[in-house]
């Protein structure tokens, strides 16, 4: 998290460097959900008093709360981590349209090596899906001027614009020099009907402008400073992006490098040119092949690529060498300490019961995924946010007699389980489901939600009443219980549950261990 | 210790140990020093007692936040089993901390301090001057724990000779 010093410098994470970044081009508006590895960008842009941020419902409602403020006439920015964004496709797919009036920047942290994600999904594709540009800083420091770019980028151009970040950038730290904030004067709220209302006679016309748009970006993209080429020795040239690019700089510090950070539309002319300008030609990039495949389409016969096994996981210092000599990865991992619930959690009593009554247990995304490793192995399913509601009535409109619930944390459940309850009650589904309701954000670090009645900046609000809110979508029952010194008590309800035909919730109710431990 | 154009420290360790409060320390003190600093790690589950590593690297300009197998000039390694993990890390001719670690639980009253006795003693190491030590403790530390900690740190560096 960014603390500010008196002197003009701070040891900033990539995504402290990128709040800052924001707040010195002036935003006014930010909106998040909680999600490793993005989450401290948000908590950043919390500390800067004069901005208006807010952890939103889910991804969706925060793209579309600080997309509309775009719209609105002010700078504003959505974080996310890449599945974050799978939520949010809605909106992003169409903004690409319809444009902005005040810059927007999407900022997309990935994951590669799934340090803690449940895939490793490669952002960088959304560019040309959505017809997007993409930006990739290479450090933290990068990310504090990209940012202020993308900003520039956005109302030049018309068009939110994707900063892909990636967990080793987010989370270095560097030593990074703090400016000022500029004035940027709001732009004036007008009806245009044409621009941003997409019905199809209004979105033809924006998709023509949408193409004209691609082919400006690629023009700027031969331009920006941004895609640099440093050149050395012609014995060997590079072409890279984001950390890679640092790890490369170190293993091959007399190589000539094309360092892409504006990656899409690509720098055509500027690729071939250098190409022409090396004997030989390699390109590094971590995930998947997104520079390869593009220079293969431009018919550049001499680069060499990656072993497609290097299209998993992170590249590292120690295996840089293997992957631009095209080796295969070498797999030789000593296997770390496995995480596990903490001492004194409430779901290690949940699931000791669950475990008991040899229950199928539908999961999703928490500290209760845990769940499914020992001692407890008591979690069965782990697809994504909310599916813990969704899931328990799939799995039983396979199997009917099947003794099957599903499990949900409180900011889950209000983050994408809420529509799943109903679509169950409306389609009069049956079982269990269990809100772990620990009274916080607890993977991500302990974030405040609608069901905690506290802001991102700890200021009271309204609170949700997840009891009320699940009778209103229809539950038959629903309880509420401490679990902690009262499994018998738990265990007998989710008994007599089960056997009830029903649509029931237990409220499984105990604040997170860790929440006490901040205050 | 003669002058390096960078230095790179390895820490490992379990959740919760303070590594990335050490780690912290470092980073802040080199910044205050003038160096361009790197530090990397991955959080993630590690607050759940999964695996922590944390690198620092600092000098005149560093590109990589993460100290390549075979270049840590130090490993500062909070618990055995990561020990073995790390250890690949280390220079031929680095200088493996483990061997403080007796000393110094047995030199420290509260077993929360272990973090900032090691940090003690890497400062003993590194071209670091106590007035960026001191700005660094100041930046991380919250007031009410502060003298302790600074006490706990002196204490550590004056046993390295």
């Amino acid at each position: 998290m960014a603390k500010k010093t008196a002197s003009q410098k701070a040891f900033l994470s990539g995504n402290g460097a990128l709040a800052q970044g924001a707040w010195e081009s002036g935003l006014a508006v930010a909106c998040a959900y909680p999600g490793t590895p993005s989450t401290e960008i948000m908590e950043s842009l919390a500390l800067y008093k004069e901005l208006d941020v807010q952890w939103s419902v889910n991804e969706k409602v925060a793209y579309e709360v600080a997309y509309g403020a775009a719209v609105g006439g002010v700078r504003s920015l959505f974080a996310c981590k890449h599945v974050g964004l799978n939520v949010a496709m809605d909106p992003l797919m169409t903004s690409s349209y319809a444009g902005i009036n005040a810059g927007f920047v999407v900022v997309v942290c990935d994951d590669p090596d799934m340090h803690s994600s449940q895939n490793e999904q490669d952002t960088r594709w959304v560019g040309i899906y959505a017809k997007l540009p993409v930006l990739e800083p290479s450090s933290p420091a990068e990310a504090k001027v990209f940012v202020a770019e993308a900003f520039k980028i956005s109302e030049t151009f018309d068009t939110p614009v994707i900063i892909r970040m990636t967990t080793r950038i987010s989370h270095t730290k560097e030593d990074i020099k703090l400016g000022k904030r500029v004035t940027v004067k709001p732009a004036k709220l007008e009806p245009n009907m044409r621009k941003y209302v997409m019905v199809p006679g209004n979105a033809r016309l924006r998709h023509v402008f949408v193409e004209k748009r691609l082919e400006k970006l690629q023009k700027y993209s031969e331009r920006t400073k941004l895609n640099r080429v440093e050149i050395n020795g012609s014995w060997l040239g590079i072409i890279t992006s984001s950390v890679s690019y640092n790890y490369l700089k170190e293993a091959y510090p007399d190589a000539s490098y094309l360092k892409l950070g504006f990656l899409y539309p690509f720098c055509d002319e500027k690729i071939k040119a250098f190409a022409k300008r090396v004997k030989k030609l390699v390109v590094i990039e971590e995930l998947d092949p997104f520079i390869e495949e593009h220079i293969k389409a431009l018919g550049i016969r001499k680069a060499q690529f990656k072993d497609p096994s290097f299209r998993l996981g992170e590249l590292t210092p120690g295996v840089i060498a293997d992957a631009a000599t095209g080796r295969p990865k070498k797999v030789k991992k000593i296997p770390g300490r496995a995480p596990r619930l903490c001492a004194g959690c409430p779901h290690w009593s949940t699931f000791s019961v669950l475990k008991k009554l040899g229950l199928y247990v539908a999961g999703d995304i928490g500290c209760y995924t845990l769940g499914a490793l020992p001692p407890t192995s008591a979690l069965h399913t782990c697809i994504c946010m909310g599916a813990g509601v969704t899931f328990n009535e799939g799995l039983r409109r396979a199997a009917p007699n099947g003794r099957i619930v599903g499990v949900v944390g409180d900011s889950t459940f209000i983050h994408s389980g809420i529509t799943g309850l109903v679509n169950a009650a409306y389609n009069q589904a049956k079982g269990i489901i269990f809100i772990l309701d620990n009274s916080t954000t607890a993977m991500t670090g302990g974030q405040q939600h609608p069901g905690t009645g506290w802001t991102i900046r700890n200021e009271q609000t309204k609170t949700l009443d997840v009891a009320k809110l699940c009778s209103a979508c229809g539950a038959d029952h629903v309880d509420v219980i401490d679990p902690v010194g009262k499994l018998k008590e738990l265990e007998e309800l989710v008994k007599q549950r089960l056997d009830a035909d029903a649509l029931s919730v237990i409220i499984i109710s105990h604040p997170c261990v860790l929440i006490k431990k901040k205050k | 210790m003669k002058k390096q154009a960078e230095y790179n420290v390895t820490f490992g360790g379990i959740g919760g140990q303070g590594i990335i409060k050490a780690s912290e320390l470092v980073g802040w003190a080199a910044m205050y020093e003038g160096f361009h600093v790197k530090k990397s790690e991955v959080h993630g589950m590690s607050q759940r007692g999964g695996s922590v590593e944390s690198h620092v690297r600092f000098g005149k300009k560093i590109y990589s936040p993460l100290v390549a197998p075979g270049q840590a000039d130090f490993l500062m390694c909070f618990h055995a089993d990561e020990h073995y993990r790390l250890k690949h890390f280390l220079k031929k001719d680095g200088v493996d901390l483990v061997v403080y670690l007796p000393t110094l639980k047995d030199m420290i009253e509260n077993p929360r301090h272990l973090n900032t006795a090691l940090v003690g003693v890497l400062a003993a190491h590194l071209p670091i001057s106590d007035k960026s030590w001191e700005k660094a403790f100041k930046t991380v530390f919250p007031k009410k724990i502060l003298a302790e900690n600074k006490k706990v740190f002196k204490k550590a560096k004056a046993i390295v000779k």
